[in-house]
């Protein structure tokens, strides 16, 4: 039976991804961006007097992987054991302005097989989503990652095999 | 003509050799009873078939039993009538000639030798046959095939001549027969001053269709005898009128119409006898065979394309008679499906009689498949990503981290409805029982569905690129 997992992953960083940094270091670019941001947005409401629209949030990874242990992708690949019995799809956004959502579309040839909403929240997120496999399932699978305004910001090719 | 009506120019050979030889017997046998014998023998065989239809079996056989029987009758009560037929006639005559009957009778030559003899008193029998035949009705006669003249028939009647008793027969412009013995009539009623030639005259006319004249020796009266009736004549003109009635009442020229519209008739008679008669023994003979035949569409809308069909041929079962089933080509068969009608997408058409066009004489006995679905669309391009398809099993100990296509998008053309549902073209299987380590494979596109082609109509090779890795983690 086909199946979907979704999850959304809270996480601080990405580990093996994005290293930690010093906290002081931090705040400090911190302020220095907020009085910059608040400078800028200033400026841009006296002359544009429009209202102020979100920026969309960055997908920064993007893999199809064998199982997410410790909210890591394990064995990235693009070929697929079906005796795997399961295969994820994993995404990391870093910024996340707000609060949105994006979609994990998953498609079998070319036919439309789910569509896992996944909700992400700032400052950065990951999230993933699996399907299970059968044995009719082998062959070749794309995931679509869309963002909620619908645009396809990655897609994923791969394929299940014996 | 032949071919054109589905019909080889052996079965018109066929039917006009037949239809000749139909008719010539016709022309032979006419007036005589056989002729009257096989037309009830023919009659006697349909009536058969009909019963060989309805199952009668006893009506069958009893009518079999009479078909064989009057074979016999015709051959034996009409060997006379036949031996004429086949011993007196010259080939040409027999393959070739008409024979005119009265037409050319020269009937003043007659009335005048006629008269003649009454004047003389000189007693004689005249038969002028119409269309029945004498042969099986009288005897011994002596065959003359003199030219009609009025000295000729004086002296055909001339006291000491040694045929002079007999009847002559006149046929045309000849004298055909003298001396020949006619049936006495056994009626009671005839006055007493008729003698033998009289009782005579009126015993062929009571059998046959002929006019017999007959002068008296003894008074020099001359009486005229044609179907049982008595004429007595008086009056040179009356026996001429009765005499040219008798031939058909026409002039020469009208004469000669009638007797062609006559064989005209005849003739199409045993046309349509001998076509009937093929016809039945071909469709006796009806075969089976079996013809691909490819479809043809027609009336495809403007900007319309047909990108797909379920089958481009369809077999027919087609029935005939053998002749016909043999000199049948494929191109002498089509079908046509019309796509007026056609909406873009697939559409459902039957594959009936109407659309099936044949020569004439063969039926269908099976159309396969009876419906095609046919896919008709507008036609778009469009560029499609390629992906690799892997099929078989990755040695457990490696993963396949990249694969990368070139090009990575190739343009196709197809049907509208198809393409907008397409959003990748996939490579023929790739397989990983071979992949050790990293490297390129190429392949092929696999075009599928069927409808859609590559835009650029060159074989497009894709070059995948993949890296392989040891795997340093199995998965729980």
């Amino acid at each position: 039976m086909l199946s979907v997992q979704v999850s959304d992953l809270k996480t601080d960083g990405f580990p093996g991804i994005i290293k930690p940094m010093n906290t002081t270091f931090i705040r400090a670019a911190a302020v220095l961006l907020l009085l910059c941001a608040a400078a800028a947005a200033g400026s841009y409401a006296l002359a544009q007097d429009q209202p102020k629209s979100a920026a969309p949030p960055v997908l920064v990874l993007a893999v199809m992987c064998e199982t997410i242990e410790n909210f890591k992708p394990v064995n990235q690949a693009v070929v697929f054991s079906i005796s795997l019995g399961r295969v994820y799809c994993f995404t990391a956004f870093d910024p996340v302005p707000e609060k949105n959502d994006i979609y994990h579309r998953w498609y079998r040839q070319d036919r439309l097989i789910s569509n896992a909403k996944l909700a992400l929240n700032p400052p950065k997120w990951s999230s993933f989503s699996s399907m299970q496999l059968r044995d009719v399932d082998k062959g070749a699978w794309r995931v679509e990652i869309v963002d909620s305004q619908g645009m396809i910001m990655k897609t994923l090719r791969f394929s299940i095999s014996d | 003509m032949g071919q054109l009506l589905g019909i080889g120019w052996q079965n018109v050979l066929d039917i006009a050799l037949n239809t000749y030889i139909l008719f010539r017997l016709y022309v032979l046998f006419r007036g005589t009873n056989v002729l009257r014998v096989l037309f009830a023998m023919v009659v006697l065989g349909v009536l058969r078939q009909v019963a060989v239809s309805m199952g009668l079996i006893i009506t069958t056989w009893v009518l079999q039993g009479v078909i064989a029987v009057a074979a016999l009758v015709i051959i034996i009560v009409f060997r006379n009538e036949i031996s004429s037929v086949l011993q007196t006639k010259d080939l040409k005559s027999f393959f070739w000639g008409i024979p005119r009957y009265q037409l050319k009778t020269p009937m003043g030559i007659i009335v005048e030798s006629v008269y003649e003899m009454a004047r003389k008193k000189t007693g004689a029998l005249i038969v002028l046959p119409l269309n029945k035949g004498l042969e099986s009705v009288v005897q011994e006669g002596i065959p003359w095939q003199g030219k009609l003249s009025k000295e000729m028939l004086l002296s055909i009647f001339w006291d000491d001549n040694p045929v002079h008793d007999g009847a002559a027969v006149i046929q045309g412009d000849r004298i055909t027969d003298v001396g020949v013995i006619l049936p006495l009539s056994k009626r009671t009623d005839l006055p007493s001053h008729f003698g033998t030639r009289h009782r005579a005259a009126l015993g062929l006319a009571e059998q046959t269709d002929a006019l017999v004249i007959v002068v008296s020796e003894e008074r020099g009266k001359i009486t005229l005898v044609r179907n049982s009736q008595i004429y007595d004549i008086n009056d040179a003109s009356v026996l001429e009128k009765l005499l040219v009635r008798h031939a058909g009442d026409d002039t020469p020229a009208r004469g000669f119409k009638k007797h062609t519209r006559e064989l005209a008739v005849a003739a199409a008679i045993c046309l349509v006898c001998v076509t009937g008669l093929w016809l039945s023994f071909s469709r006796g003979m009806e075969t089976l065979a079996t013809h691909d035949i490819p479809v043809e569409f027609i009336n495809p809308g403007q900007k319309m394309e047909i990108f797909s069909s379920s089958a481009s041929s369809i077999r027919l079962l087609l029935s005939g008679s053998r002749p016909l089933i043999r000199s049948l080509g494929p191109d002498r068969i089509s079908v046509k499906l019309n796509l007026a009608n056609a909406v873009p997408g697939i559409n459902t058409l039957a594959v009936s009689r109407n659309t099936i066009t044949l020569p004439p004489g063969i039926s269908i006995k099976n159309i396969e498949p009876a419906q095609l679905e046919v896919l008709v669309d507008v036609s778009m391009q469009k560029e499609l990503a390629v992906q690799p398809v892997w099929v078989g099993e990755l040695a457990r100990d490696l993963i396949m981290t990249h694969a990368s296509a070139v090009p990575q998008k190739v343009g196709v053309i197809g049907p509208n409805q198809v393409l907008r549902q397409m959003h990748t073209l996939f490579t023929e299987p790739l397989l990983l029982e071979n992949i050790h380590a990293s490297g390129t494979l190429t392949a092929d596109i696999a075009l599928n569905p069927a409808s859609i082609r590559l835009a650029d109509q060159k074989n497009i090779k894709v070059q995948v690129a993949y890296t392989v890795e040891k795997r340093e983690k199995t998965p729980q």
